[in-house]
Formats: C-alpha cells, structure tokens, sequence
C-alpha cells in the first residue's frame, strides 16, 4: 500500500516539476517569484480545452497547439506586463505578478464560467504491475515530464541559448559585455515558462476536474518544490517537485488528504528557518 | 612616428543620477598601445571604462573608434565592433564551465566576429593554466585564475581594442607582476590596451601613455615615460 502511494506521490511530483521549473527559470533571469504560475498552468489547461472539446482534435495535439500558443501568450505578457517594471524590486515584479494571477483566472472564468470542465479523454482500465495499478493518464504524466525535462536539460546544457540562460541568470551586465542580449533571452524564457507551464496545466486537468481555481491546487507545493530545490535551480526544483510530491501523498497515510498541503506549507516554512538557499543552493558559487 | 588614432573621446561626461562623476575628457589612444588611467580612489576611473563599454552612457560627448561613431551603441553591439571588456570583479560566470565561458565570449556575435578553432587554440596557447581544465566551474579557479580566463574569453572574438578595469584588483603580489606581463605580451601581439589601474608603478611599467584622472577630470595626459621624471604623483593626485 506505501509503494502504491509512493508512485502516486511521484507521478504528483512529477506534475510540479514543470511549473518549479518554470518558476526557478524565471526567478534566475528575473530574479523575482512569479505568483501567477499557478493561474498560468489553469490557462494552460483551458487553452488545450478549447482545442480538445470545441476543435475535435486529439488531447496530444491539443496540449501541443495550446502550450505553443501559450509560449506566445506568456511573452506577451512579459512585454505589457514585466517589461515596463523589469529594474524594480523583486517585490514590486511579486505582487505585479499577483496581479497577472487574478486577470489570468478571471479570463478563465469570464469565459468558461465557474463550473468543472474536463477533457475528452477515452477512459482507460488501469494496468496492474508488481501489485501497484498504474492508470493511462499517470504513463502519459510521466512519459511527458520526463520527456520535457530531457529536452529542457538539453536545452540549458547544450545549447548556445541554455548557456545565454545560465550566463544572464550568474552575470547579467557580464552577459552584456560578451554581446548577449538580456531582452531576448528574457523573451525565450517566458516562451519556455509557458510552454512548460501550459503541458503542467494539461497533466493537471487530466488528473482532476478543470475550473478557475485549478492552479491554486499547485502554486504552494510548486514553490515548495522551487524553494526546496534552491530557487533558480531547474535540476533541484525537479528534485524538490519529486520530494513534496512523494511527501504529500504518503502524508495522507497519517492525515486526511484535504490537509495534505500543509507538508508543502510546512517544508517552506522549515528551509526558510534552516536552510534558505534551499537543499541544493549551497551548490551555487556566488562570487 | 605616431600610430594612427584607434579610440578617441571628446568632451564625455557621465555619471548616476543626478550629478556627472566625469565630465570634459577627451584622449586619443593610439593603435597598438597600452593606454592608461590612474587617479585616487573615486577619481571617475571606472565610470570611465564603462562608459567605453558602453555599460553606462555618455550624457555629452562622443566616442569614436577608427573615426565610427559608438557613443550611440549599447555594450553588445560595442562588442560587436570590436571593444572587448574585462570587469574588475565578476568577470567570469562562475556557475559555468571553463570551456562554456569561453564559447560564450563569442557565441552571440556576429558571424565574422565568432571565435575559429584556430583563434582558440592561440588563445588557449597564450593561457595554457585554463586549458587543462576545460570543464572546471570558473567560480572554482584562484583570483589570478580568473583574470586568465577573462582575458582569454576577451581574446576569443580577436577584439581590436581591450578595456581592463583594474586587472590586479584582489591578486596577492605574486600573481601582480606576472598579470601585467601578461597584459604587455598581449598587447604586442599588436592589440590596443585602454586599463584603468591602482597599481601604478606596475602600470607605468607597461604603459605607453597616461591619463590622470582627479575628481572626474583630466589632471594629466602624457605619454608614461614622462611621468616620474617631470611630473610628482603625490602633486597630481592631491592637488
């Protein structure tokens, strides 16, 4: 039974790991949390809705069209948005942020209503393999995180844009005086970020009822995952988003599952007091 | 006989905020040399260098290099014209590898500016204590380390003119002597050196001309040979 909710909890994790990427993305370029992660993921979900529902088309292809669109949709947010305040306080770029938040969830809202939506999706019996039951839809998290996370490592690995990344992220005037345009990288990262957070947004929707709210299911553990990782480490928040997953859901082993949060509220809370630059900060050379 | 004129100021002022830290200064750096700037602590050196990097703009004046307006241009597209910069401290990524710090020097220039394999092996030739550790975090090497690779990643776009922000800035004695050798060696490769510097007995050592800088403007510009022998330091610096 603690195997079978130990796989929960990672296929869970797994679904973080994309908007803790996302999130840690941003807060290494930017240098500020992005809030509306979490109201970025439920547009996701209602953008391969659309397509899904009203255009007939495959929920793979959905999710494909809709996170493209999306990237689109997130950078320009970043120009009418971010751009205009981008040397403020990391503050002042939080709660503007916030304010994304509530525009994002109330499009959604304005649009589809307040009512649960789900995909058109054949339902699936589950599989059964060394006693654990494996549904269709937990495969599908887990072949495409891993499959994301694969092409984000290669991107920020091997890649002159990934190495872009990192260099503004470390040095960004250094960034500038080796010709590397900060604008531009700003733009392939909230590309990124949307894509990322829109795919979350679909594996989310597959894995419960779609409504305005959906994102607030995810924007505590998703910092927890960030902040356990060490913010602006994408390898560490994919570590951290395993961790709060598999914590989470064994949790509810010893606690009603509607409670389940307050591990991810109490893991900030912990590190905050302990470790603030997270598990995997101290890895970072500052100087 | 004069080399012709590669980098010229005229009448640049600049500064944060409200007030202007420099104001007035017009040089002419000759191509080839090694150009030089000492002055007191606060004296606008720095606000110098980077207003020829193009970090900080010029509020009046221009900066012409071989006779091209760049007082326009922001630091990436300096770069592309030519104008390699090496900061005093973060002038290296330290989260990135060695061989990752050295791609990135000329990754995102254009076409006839990125660095050929034959320019980085010359240029690993010319650092040879970074080329063994291509894959070490450049945030693990000494300080004298760094400054190596920093000049080797400013080399990597064969720049036609490197501005230096205090190279010996934080290097224990040892490491000061052979930094500037090394700049010098550089420099007759036949690339034009602008380096502001604290150090200036070993400035002067290298140094072709020099420009003194006192309260953001220019106490003194002569060529380095004539400091010490008809001009007091002390004299200059303090008033």
């Amino acid at each position: 039974m603690a195997a079978q909710y130990i796989l929960n909890g990672f296929v869970s994790g797994m679904i973080l790991a994309l908007p803790a990427v996302a999130l840690t993305l941003v807060y290494g370029i930017l240098k500020f949390p992005n809030f509306a992660s979490g109201a970025m993921l439920t547009a996701g979900a209602y953008l391969a809705l659309i397509f899904n529902v009203y255009f007939g088309m495959s929920l793979l292809w959905a999710a494909i069209v809709g996170s493209v669109i999306f990237a689109f949709i997130a950078v320009g947010i970043d120009q009418a948005v971010f751009r205009q305040l981008r040397d403020r306080t990391s503050i002042t770029l939080l709660v503007c942020s916030m304010g994304v938040s509530f525009v994002l969830e109330n499009i959604a809202r304005f649009i589809f209503g307040n009512g649960a939506r789900s995909y058109d999706l054949a339902i699936a019996r589950p599989k059964h393999f060394l006693g654990l039951r494996i549904n269709n839809e937990q495969i599908i998290t887990a072949v495409t995180v891993i499959a994301a996370m694969i092409v984000v490592y290669l991107i920020l690995r091997h890649t002159a844009l990934g190495r872009a990344m990192r260099a503004v992220a470390d040095n960004p005037s250094l960034a500038a005086a080796r010709g590397i345009r900060r604008e531009s990288i700003v733009r392939w990262t909230w590309g990124i970020t949307g894509c990322l957070t829109a795919v979350a947004g679909v594996l989310a929707g597959m894995d419960r009822a779609i409504d305005p709210l959906l994102g607030w299911n995810y924007i505590v553990s998703t910092f927890a995952a960030a902040i356990l990782g060490g913010l602006g480490n994408p390898v560490g928040a994919v570590i951290g988003a395993l961790v709060v997953g598999v914590v989470e859901e064994t949790s509810t082993l010893f606690m009603p599952p509607n409670y389940r949060q307050i591990v991810s509220f109490a893991a900030i809370a912990l590190l905050l007091i302990l470790r603030p630059q997270g598990l995997f900060g101290v890895a970072r050379i500052k100087k | 006989m004069t080399a012709p004129i590669l980098l010229r100021t005229k009448d640049i002022a600049a500064g944060y905020g409200g007030g202007d830290i420099i104001s007035n200064i017009s040089v002419d750096v000759e191509e080839g040399k090694i150009f030089t700037v000492i002055g007191p602590n606060g004296s606008g050196k720095s606000t110098f260098i980077k207003v020829l990097a193009g970090l900080l703009r010029a509020r009046v004046g221009g900066i012409t290099i071989k006779e091209e307006q760049i007082a326009p241009l922001a630091a990436p597209e300096r770069v592309a014209k030519g104008i390699a910069y090496v900061p005093q401290e973060y002038n290296v990524f330290a989260n990135l590898t060695i061989d990752e710090n050295l791609r990135l020097s000329t990754e995102f220039l254009k076409r006839d500016r990125r660095a050929t394999g034959e320019q980085r092996e010359r240029v690993l030739g010319m650092f040879p204590e970074i080329a063994t550790r291509l894959k070490l975090r450049a945030g693990y090497l000494s300080g004298g380390q760094r400054q190596m690779l920093a000049f080797a990643c400013a080399m990597m776009a064969a720049p036609v003119v490197l501005l230096l922000d205090e190279p010996s800035a934080g290097l224990s004695p040892k490491f000061v002597t052979e930094i500037f050798d090394r700049i010098k060696a550089v420099n007759e490769t036949g690339l034009t050196v602008v380096m502001i510097e604290q150090n200036v007995k070993e400035a002067l050592r290298i140094a072709d001309t020099v420009l003194v800088l006192v309260g953001g403007a220019t106490r003194l510009f002569v060529p380095a040979s004539e400091i010490g022998s008809t001009h007091d330091l002390h004299k200059l610096f303090l008033g």
